[in-house]
């Protein structure tokens, strides 16, 4: 039986206040934090529900062209935003691969960031994991580890991070508006997460009782908009996790790539910035070697945790098409199956 | 035909109380005073049970009971059974282990239910369920049926030494070693026919409700048949006598054969109404669905083909090891040997068969019929063969199923089934064409150029309906009859009820039915009123599963029919005096053929019943009932072709087209055909691409939910061309042969035949995730 206190603030210095008491969480839909309490992964003493706080639920134009999304909206509702999904089609793409449509329209965007991983060992209260227990170690090392991190692991702990969301964010360079008792701060996406090292139980720079109030766009990543493509290779076409995923962006001038972006998800236990890849991009027309070439230099420094060595070839095979795609154009209206490698530039299935 | 007769695409009347969630399931039941039951499960995959320790559960809020194993089995409660007893070669018994309601001494597999906490909340039960304390000492596990084979495997069972449960056999051996020694090609497979959970949407309920001041037991479950269910729980496990006893399956929601059996959980729940004096719910979770539901299919088959130089099948030769799961559920035995074995002719004229089949226990859930029961794994099994004969021999798979096909019926096939009628080739063409196999060469090229991987895979399945007859299976095994009843009601205003002992659990029952009387008696499928599902209303009946309510429970009804169509001819013949030949009933009315005498269909009833002017010596009212037991199985059988992309870069496989060109003799309604198809299709296509279920070596359950259990949706499936071709059935009055099942038998190996020929490599296994597509692809590259 799971006892616990719940409560509903009316305003974040209240949500705040209340989680001054240790054990304290943070509830969103529940979509992920409900699932861990009934499976024993967690057992917090408080839920601080934050979905009736006022003001988080906005998707804002900012005078300087960039885009605030609050961390309450819902994960289908940013999707199909006309405005965002026109400036970052690649952010709507990664949306909608994840999950079924039952969650997104559920799951807010804050939660989204903060969901733990799926390594099973996680999940499972009778297996030994540091993430969980600091100090009990992992079983995931030597066990069942085909989905497990090929880039940024450590011994303490090989997870991989599985939002879809957080990479094309990484991506476009977001930047998270993040408040606690000291007053509200930012800190850019790829900054906001921790690489396991000898502390896999702390996954990002959030202090105990600070809450992620908004993510922001800037206004340059819309330069991308005509180029960009989210991919993901999963084991089904929903309802599964990536196994290997990119979002890819790319500025084309003339027939020249003046600048790329390029994130990898399902490989680290963040989403991971590529900034080799990128590097190796620019100036080059967007041929097959130029992505081949990339995809190279974004797998350089990876290497197997366990039985996964396959995610390097596949990571490798999946960046060369995701920037492939990107190169080919946004594709007018999101394809049917969003971020499937079957989804045609056309964006209707290629059944007969 | 008429606008609503046989062959009118009728919607069905039922989806408005459904798509307006006015159904109304065993969950939706409530009686005064009831309360809610929850099981207290083992963890465990094996263990015994060293003591129970309730005294803390005892004390929580609004607990009114706990009821454990020792308690069940002082008050007679009888252990569960297998109602088909199947022999080994040698003659002896199947050895069956004893399963008892809640158990007290051993549990086998996680899930198996302990004790029943019985509260005044469902949330109180569960919380209360926690905190029963059972000692648990741990024992070896085995969860794969070629492991507990072996020599120091864990024992389950005191009475199945080795773990098997039987070792039996069908065919000639004699005449199929004699074959193979002849043969110019032979051609090898070790299949593995994965295990599936069923995951009907429903999940299965139980409301037990014993009434003191009658002395009489009420059931509300979710049942396919509830009859069966009656007899059982009073003949065999003495919770009540069948006279005290009624059983009610109102609206189910899906069954895919898992809601045959009958389970612990309704037992209990009856038992305990009883004991506790209040009427006790249980409803399954999803959770508890995986973990107790009966899982189908997990055979590892090993089988060989013999072919002479001019590509005949001389014989077959079949090795299946049958995972039975922890105990011997309601019909486990029957479906891995007569539902089985008796299939592996398929569509072709083979002399020579031998089939050996060991069955197995091992520390998972119990496994039992689902979907297809036998035949799918038997169709795997050859049409998995024949494509990669054919590949081997280097001719067309369509060539050489042709070449091989039965064309003259009835047919001996040289296990047991005698077919009684069938076309083929006209199947075969059909699908050929439908799939435009002609231009795949073309396809394949225009995927190539796109780095895409196409390929083609067929199926030409064949599958028995409607097991029967009742002789024949009770000579096999069978612990029950097969036969089905019927009654037909007609009210005094005309309008008429049938009482059926077929049960719908989303087969569109209340239309199809319905149509066989507006074909009769030309009135409209709305004056029609069907009824099944309650042991107090039907006098008796067998249920549904086997795909047997079109062929033999509609055959029922049409025998009703015709008693009430003769007597309502007498009345009228009497009343319009005239002959009773020339009475003809059309479009709601009673005429005299070839004058302009007639009379409304509601005046003929209601002379019936007012007996004012009857012939003489008849009995008034109109309401007649029939038994119908077939003289044979019914074989619908068909041609499935499913065309593929691989992406070699990821593995991932998508379906471009699937078509399916059956045979399942006289089609009441194509609409509601044409559903079957597609559901069936979902389900194989699910069991080729996506349905996996693992157990760790610790007996877990891994994939014990849908994130775990990859379910088809729609995305994963393309648009489906279906079509019938109708060869009447002979051995029933209205010729049909049943569709519920064929979807389902048909498709996994036209899937994996497909993948196979785009991948070039034979060796793969369901479900063929992208993992092993791509290492599969990178075996032969
Ligand atoms: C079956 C299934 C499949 C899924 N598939 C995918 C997929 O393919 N791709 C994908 O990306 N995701 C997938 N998800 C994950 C899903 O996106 C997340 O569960 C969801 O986004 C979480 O949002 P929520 O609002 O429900 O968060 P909750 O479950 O409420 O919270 C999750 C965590 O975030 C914390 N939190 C929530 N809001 C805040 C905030 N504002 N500030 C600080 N902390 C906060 C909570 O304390 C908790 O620790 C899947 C989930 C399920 C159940
Ligand atoms: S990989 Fe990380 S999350 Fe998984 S068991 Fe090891 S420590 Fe835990």
């Amino acid at each position: 039986m799971n006892l616990f206190e719940y409560i509903r603030p009316t305003s974040v210095a209240e949500a705040i206040a209340a989680a001054g008491e240790p054990g304290s969480a943070y509830l969103g839909a529940g979509t992920n934090l409900l699932d861990l309490m009934k499976g024993g992964v967690t057992s917090p003493n408080r839920l601080i529900d934050l979905t009736h706080l006022p003001d988080l639920g906005k998707i804002e134009q900012l005078p300087d062209g960039s885009m605030r999304i609050g961390a309450l909206v819902k994960n289908a509702a940013l999707a199909h935003d006309t405005a965002f999904s026109k400036a970052y089609p690649a952010v709507a793409e990664a949306l909608l691969s994840g999950a079924s449509a039952q969650l997104r329209n559920a799951a807010t965007v804050g939660g989204n960031l903060m969901q733990r991983t799926r390594c099973a060992y996680f999940a499972d209260p009778a297996s030994a994991c540091n993430k969980r227990e600091p100090g009990s170690g992992c079983d995931a090392i030597g066990g069942e580890n085909r989905h497990h991190a090929i880039l940024g692991w450590s011994e303490s702990c090989i997870a991989t991070h599985p939002s879809d969301f957080c990479v094309a964010l990484t991506a476009l360079d977001a930047t998270i508006e993040i408040e606690g008792a000291g007053g509200r701060r930012e800190v850019p996406i790829t900054d906001f997460y921790l690489l396991p090292g000898d502390t896999p139980h702390e996954e990002t720079v959030l202090e105990a009782g600070e809450i992620i109030v908004a993510i922001k766009l800037p206004a340059n990543a819309a330069g991308f908009a005509g180029h960009q493509r989210y991919l993901k290779v999963r084991e089904r076409t929903s309802y599964a996790f990536a196994l290997v995923s990119a979002a890819a962006a790319l500025e084309i001038e003339n027939g020249t790539i003046t600048e790329a972006r390029l994130a990898l998800g399902g490989v680290a236990m963040k989403p991971w910035r590529s900034a080799a890849a990128e590097a190796a991009l620019a100036g080059l027309s967007p041929t097959r070697e130029a992505f081949e070439k990339a995809a190279e230099a974004a797998f350089a420094d990876a290497r197997p945790s366990g039985e996964n060595a396959y995610k390097i070839e596949l990571g490798k095979r999946v960046v060369a098409r995701a920037l492939a795609m990107a190169a080919a154009g946004t594709p007018e209206r999101m394809p049917a199956l969003p971020a499937s490698p079957f989804a045609s530039d056309t964006g209707a299935i290629a059944h007969v | 035909m008429g606008v609503e007769g046989i062959g009118a695409k009728v919607l069905r009347k039922e989806d408005r109380r459904f798509i307006t969630g006015r159904g109304r399931y065993v969950d939706d039941m409530s009686v005064p005073g009831m309360k809610y039951a929850a099981f207290v499960r083992s963890p465990y995959a094996h263990a015994k049970i060293n003591g129970l320790d309730t005294s803390a559960a005892e004390g929580m809020p609004g607990v009114i009971g706990i009821l454990n194993g020792q308690q069940l089995q002082g008050d007679g409660i009888g252990n569960l059974i297998c109602g088909w007893a199947v022999s080994s070669k040698d003659g002896t018994p199947m050895k069956m282990g004893a399963w008892p309601a809640l158990a007290s001494q051993t549990v086998r597999h996680v899930g198996q239910a302990v004790a029943i906490v019985v509260a005044e909340t469902q949330a109180q039960a569960r919380d209360a369920a926690e905190a029963v304390m059972v000692d648990y000492e741990e024992l070896p596990v085995v969860t794969k049926a070629v492991e507990a084979l072996k020599d120091g495997a864990p024992q389950l069972h005191p009475e199945a030494p080795g773990n098997l449960i039987f070792d039996w056999e069908l065919g000639d051996r004699a005449a199929t070693d004699e074959a193979f020694s002849k043969a110019a090609h032979v051609t090898r497979l070790h299949i593995h026919n994965n295990r599936l959970v069923p995951n009907p949407m429903e999940p299965r309920a139980a409301l037990g409700h014993y009434d003191p001041a009658e002395d009489h037991y009420t059931c509300w479950t979710t049942s396919q048949n509830p009859h069966v269910a009656r007899l059982v729980m009073s003949a065999f496990y003495n919770v009540a006598p069948e006279h005290k006893l009624r059983i009610i399956a109102p609206d189910v929601g899906g069954g895919f054969g898992s809601k045959i059996y009958i389970y612990p959980e309704e037992i209990v729940c009856l038992w305990a109404s009883k004991r506790t004096g209040v009427p006790v719910k249980w409803t399954s979770d999803r959770s508890e669905a995986f973990l107790t539901d009966a899982h189908g299919r997990d055979h590892e088959t090993d089988v060989e083909m013999a072919l002479d130089a001019d590509n005949k099948i001389l014989a077959l030769r079949v090795e299946t090891v049958a995972n039975l799961g922890a105990y011997m559920s309601l019909f486990s035995s029957a479906t891995p040997t007569y539902l089985y074995a008796t299939l592996l002719s398929g569509q072709y004229d083979i002399p020579a068969i031998h089939a050996n089949v060991k069955a197995v226990y091992t520390n998972t859930v119990p496994v039992d019929a689902y979907r297809g029961a036998g035949r799918p794994e038997a169709t795997y099994v050859v049409e998995r063969t024949m494509e990669t004969a054919a590949r081997e021999l280097g001719i067309s798979p369509a060539e050489f199923r042709r070449k091989n096909f039965i064309r003259s019926f009835p047919h001996q096939t040289p296990v047991i089934m005698a077919y009684d009628a069938g076309d083929f080739d006209a199947t075969l063409n059909a699908g050929m064409e439908a799939a435009d196999v002609a231009g795949f060469d073309a396809r394949r090229e225009e995927a190539r150029s796109r780095g895409k991987l196409r390929g083609l895979g067929m199926s030409c399945y064949i599958e028995a309906c409607g097991i029967a007859p009742s002789k024949a299976v009770g000579s096999l095994g069978a612990g029950v009859g097969l036969w089905e009843s019927a009654e037909v009601r007609v009210n005094p205003v005309g309008t008429i009820e049938i009482l059926t002992g077929s049960h719908s659990h989303g087969q569109g029952h209340e239309t199809t039915f319905s149509q066989l009387v507006a074909e009769r008696f030309g009135l409209p499928v709305d004056n029609v009123q069907v009824i099944h599902g309650d042991t107090d209303k039907v006098q008796f009946g067998m249920g549904t599963y086997g795909s047997r309510s079109g062929a033999v429970g509609m055959s029922a009804i049409h025998k009703a029919l015709d008693k009430v169509e003769a007597k309502a001819k007498k009345i009228a013949a009497h009343l319009l005096e005239a002959d009773e030949g020339d009475i003809v009933i059309e479009n709601g009315e009673v005429k005299v053929a070839g004058t302009d005498k007639k009379l409304g269909w509601h005046e003929v009833c209601l002379g019936a019943y007012t007996g004012h002017n009857l012939p003489d010596g008849m009995e008034p009212g109109l309401k007649e009932g029939a038994f119908y037991d077939p003289t044979n199985f019914t074989f619908p059988a068909g041609c499935y072709i499913c065309e593929v992309e691989v992406d070699p870069e990821t593995g991932t496989t998508q379906i471009i087209q699937f078509v399916a060109a059956d045979d399942f003799g006289r089609v009441i309604n194509p609409m509601i055909v044409d559903g079957q198809v597609h559901g069936g299709l979902a389900q194989g296509i699910g069991q080729a691409l996506l349905e996996g279920t693992h157990y760790d070596d610790a007996g877990q359950l891994l994939t014990a939910s849908y994130m775990d259990y990859a379910m088809p949706r729609a995305w994963d499936l393309p648009m489906f061309k279906v079509s019938t071709h109708e060869t009447l059935c002979p051995g029933n009055p209205l010729g049909m042969k049943g569709c519920g099942e064929a979807g389902a038998i048909g498709s996994p190996p036209a899937v994996i035949n497909a993948i196979t020929d785009a991948i070039g490599n034979n060796e793969l296994t369901m479900p063929a995730t992208p993992e092993k597509v791509w290492k599969a692809l990178s075996a032969v590259e």
